[in-house]
């Protein structure tokens, strides 16, 4: 294919940084995000550790009471249409843009598509049902359900940018962002588009991270350090974080006619699905392998030229030993094999969001010439014997990287990036 | 803790982001029901909904200030406001009698009859552009009215240059001005609708043929700005005398706030419905 892809801009608000710098730093050094979440400090509530945003907050239900950074500004009746992962996702994409050097008027182009991904706000809408329920519909906010419903993002984000080209939202659970920046690939690499903004977002709240917990798939842990140990053999679940990140991808000679500085080369991507289970990855990591060898072919990679796999593992105990198992069918254990390390040991699990977090870490390694470590993992799972899982960050500059997720329904997406040079 | 309280402290809660003085009206009100309270509670709530440069708007009080033009609150907004007025007020507004409101004197009419449990002032002056169009013999592309109101011896009205007129594309070459004639057109049109839909004592209005109507002089028109797409043109026509076959107006103009042109006198000349069909009689 003629075309291709690159990455020339990055936004962040997570709970590593709310800039590429802050982030890159935590990177490389396995600075985690991870606190004792004072909201959860209730009695019927087993679980203690969350990551949040730093400079946000937006546990309220009314938009004006929630805090977030100087530099957004919104009216008021912008600020009304908004759930806390569009006020992350705006964050976020903004910064994105600027970073991509790219003016309102090329924004604002029938050239130019938006991709997102994200759950919607259960927040607000247990808030605005509730409601409803009590005084009747007619005296519910008109613009309850434009916060609520998981076309949030678009609905936000397409007015305040004066997106003309393609629109959508992407919806399979923990794999919703690779699929928004899958099918935003597809859209440039088909000569669709020249230019995709995707972004995805998650609320950081109690509504968002509690259902977890009863699913028993949330750690109890109350040690911030050590919660979140992907692949590790004390793993007992994952730690809730919420927040953005946006990446713009543009065709590479439209990226360099105008000069825009190249992240990274996006080299293809492929997707599966296990096919058995609502919830739960397939055992053996079948249908993980699967993708994971689909995206290699798209991107005309051979497995032995990776050099780091940024693993979907969330640390649940069944979800990263089916992953170890994928990994093993795809690289070998023998020979040379990439680095895979899961952030998600910083970051904890972001659900929608982290696909897409995941992708821009990987960029950033590619960018930065180095490969993020395996933090907190002290003592591997046997699954994991024969993979190699740095335990401290690599300066080690990779050329081919790939970024795992997999969702409910058990969707998975893999990605390829490449170094540009 | 007693009824009272808690009731003022949910009306408290739902009115906070208001003025002060709107709480504490509304509070009074809860007890008194005085209508004469209803203003400060209602422009307080607008305040609450508004961005903060229009704020010195809404204190003004001015019964003209418009809604969506002078204010920027969109419909959806002002069902937000409807809401908190609603549970403010113990009323309840249907949608219908929402699109008659377009001014914060219409507002405050319009709730000081509900409260007393009068029904709503009639507000058929009032037209929009559908209305106008079914009204005047002039159609779209020159229709330059979107809305018009009718208030005793004026019309208001206003129209909004989209920028996809055609006779923009020529007027001028790469510098789209609306045309001045067209502003004096716009005038006449409003002054057209005022001889068709007034109530006014001094004319007949609905006895006035629209078939019969044309301009006949203008005196004293000055343009003083220039107006491009995306202004609004805010028209006001007054009658200044009236006697079958002639109507004279007086017209001005206005766009973001400052004169754009005026007219001392735009002269009609119209017939009424049973002259032209004695006439047409007259010609079988």
């Amino acid at each position: 294919m003629s075309r291709r892809v690159v990455v020339t801009g990055l936004g962040f608000a997570t709970c590593l940084g709310r800039d590429a710098a802050t982030v890159l730093g935590a990177l490389r050094e396995l600075r985690h995000g991870i606190v004792l979440h004072e909201p959860f400090d209730d009695p019927s509530v087993p679980v203690s550790l969350a990551a949040p945003v730093p400079g946000f907050r937006t546990d309220s239900p009314d938009a004006e009471d929630w805090t977030f950074p100087e530099n957004l500004s919104f009216r008021l009746d912008q600020l009304r249409a908004l759930s806390p992962n569009a006020l992350y996702a705006t964050y976020a994409l903004r910064q994105a843009i600027a970073a991509a050097g790219l003016e309102a008027e090329a924004v604002a182009h029938p050239r130019t598509g938006l991709f997102t991904a994200s759950a919607g706000s259960a927040m607000l809408t247990h808030h605005h049902i509730d409601r409803m329920k009590r005084v009747g519909p007619s005296r519910c906010s008109p613009l309850g359900i434009v916060a609520s419903i998981a076309g949030t993002l678009n609905f936000n984000l397409v007015p305040a940018l004066g997106i003309q080209g393609a629109s959508a939202g992407f919806i399979s659970a923990c794999a919703s962002s690779g699929h928004a920046l899958g099918y935003a690939f597809d859209e440039i690499a088909l000569g669709r588009q020249d230019c995709m903004l995707v972004v995805g977002a998650e609320d950081f709240t109690p509504e968002t991270i509690l259902p977890f917990a009863s699913m028993r798939v949330l750690t109890l842990s109350r040690d911030p350090d050590t919660a979140s140990r992907p692949f590790d053999r004390g793993r007992d679940g994952f730690v809730g974080t919420g927040g953005s990140v946006a990446m713009v991808l543009e065709e590479e000679s439209v990226a360099r006619a105008r000069g825009a500085e190249i992240y990274a080369g996006f080299s293809g991507w492929g997707q599966s699905t296990d096919g058995t289970h609502m919830a739960i990855a397939h055992p053996e990591g079948a249908g993980l392998a699967r993708a994971m060898e689909s995206a290699l072919a798209a991107a005309a990679v051979a497995p032995d030229q990776v050099d780091y796999v940024n693993a979907h593992a969330t640390s649940t105990p069944m979800g990263d030993a089916s992953e170890c198992r994928a990994l093993k069918r795809v690289f070998g254990t023998g020979g040379k094999r990439p680095a895979v390390s899961s952030t998600k040991a910083l970051t904890g699990h972001a659900l929608s969001l982290s696909s897409i977090m995941e992708a821009a870490f990987s960029v950033l390694a590619l960018h930065h010439r180095f490969v993020p470590g395996a933090a907190h993992l002290v003592d591997p799972d046997p699954e994991a014997a024969g993979l190699f899982l740095p335990r401290e960050s690599l300066d080690e500059a990779p050329h081919f990287v790939v970024s795992n997720s997999s969702g409910f329904g058990g969707a998975n997406v893999v990605m390829v990036f490449a170094r540009h040079s | 803790m007693s009824n009272t309280v808690v009731k003022h402290s949910e009306l408290r809660e739902a009115l906070k982001r208001c003025p002060e003085s709107a709480i504490e009206a509304a509070l009074a009100f809860q007890e008194t029901k005085d209508p004469a309270l209803i203003p400060p509670i209602v422009l307080g709530i607008l305040e609450r909904f508004v961005e903060p440069d229009v704020r010195p708007v809404i204190r003004e009080g001015k019964d003209s200030t418009r809604l969506m033009d002078d204010l920027g609150i969109d419909s959806l907004l002002m069902v937000e406001i409807v809401i908190l007025v609603e549970e403010t007020l113990h009323i309840s507004i249907e949608n219908e009698e929402l699109r008659n409101i377009r001014t914060l004197g219409d507002l405050k009419l319009y709730l000081d009859a509900k409260t007393r449990g009068l029904p709503p002032p009639e507000s058929k002056n009032v037209l929009n552009f559908e209305q106008i169009a079914a009204t005047l013999p002039q159609q779209p592309p020159f229709l330059f009215l979107q809305e018009a109101r009718i208030n005793g011896e004026y019309a208001e009205g206003s129209y909004h240059i989209s920028g996809d007129e055609a006779f923009l594309e020529g007027h001028f070459k790469g510098n789209p001005v609306f045309p001045a004639s067209l502003m004096i057109e716009a005038l006449g049109q409003l002054a057209v609708l005022f001889l068709l839909k007034s109530a006014s004592a001094a004319l007949d209005g609905p006895q006035v043929d629209p078939g019969s109507v044309y301009f006949v002089g203008g005196d004293g028109i000055r343009c003083h700005k220039v107006c491009r797409p995306h202004d609004t043109l805010q028209l006001k026509v007054r009658l200044k005398k009236v006697h079958e076959p002639l109507a004279q107006f007086e017209g001005s103009i206005f766009s973001n706030g400052s004169r754009v042109a005026r007219a001392e006198e735009i002269s009609l000349t119209f017939a009424m419905r049973a002259a032209r069909e004695e006439a047409a009689a007259r010609i079988r």
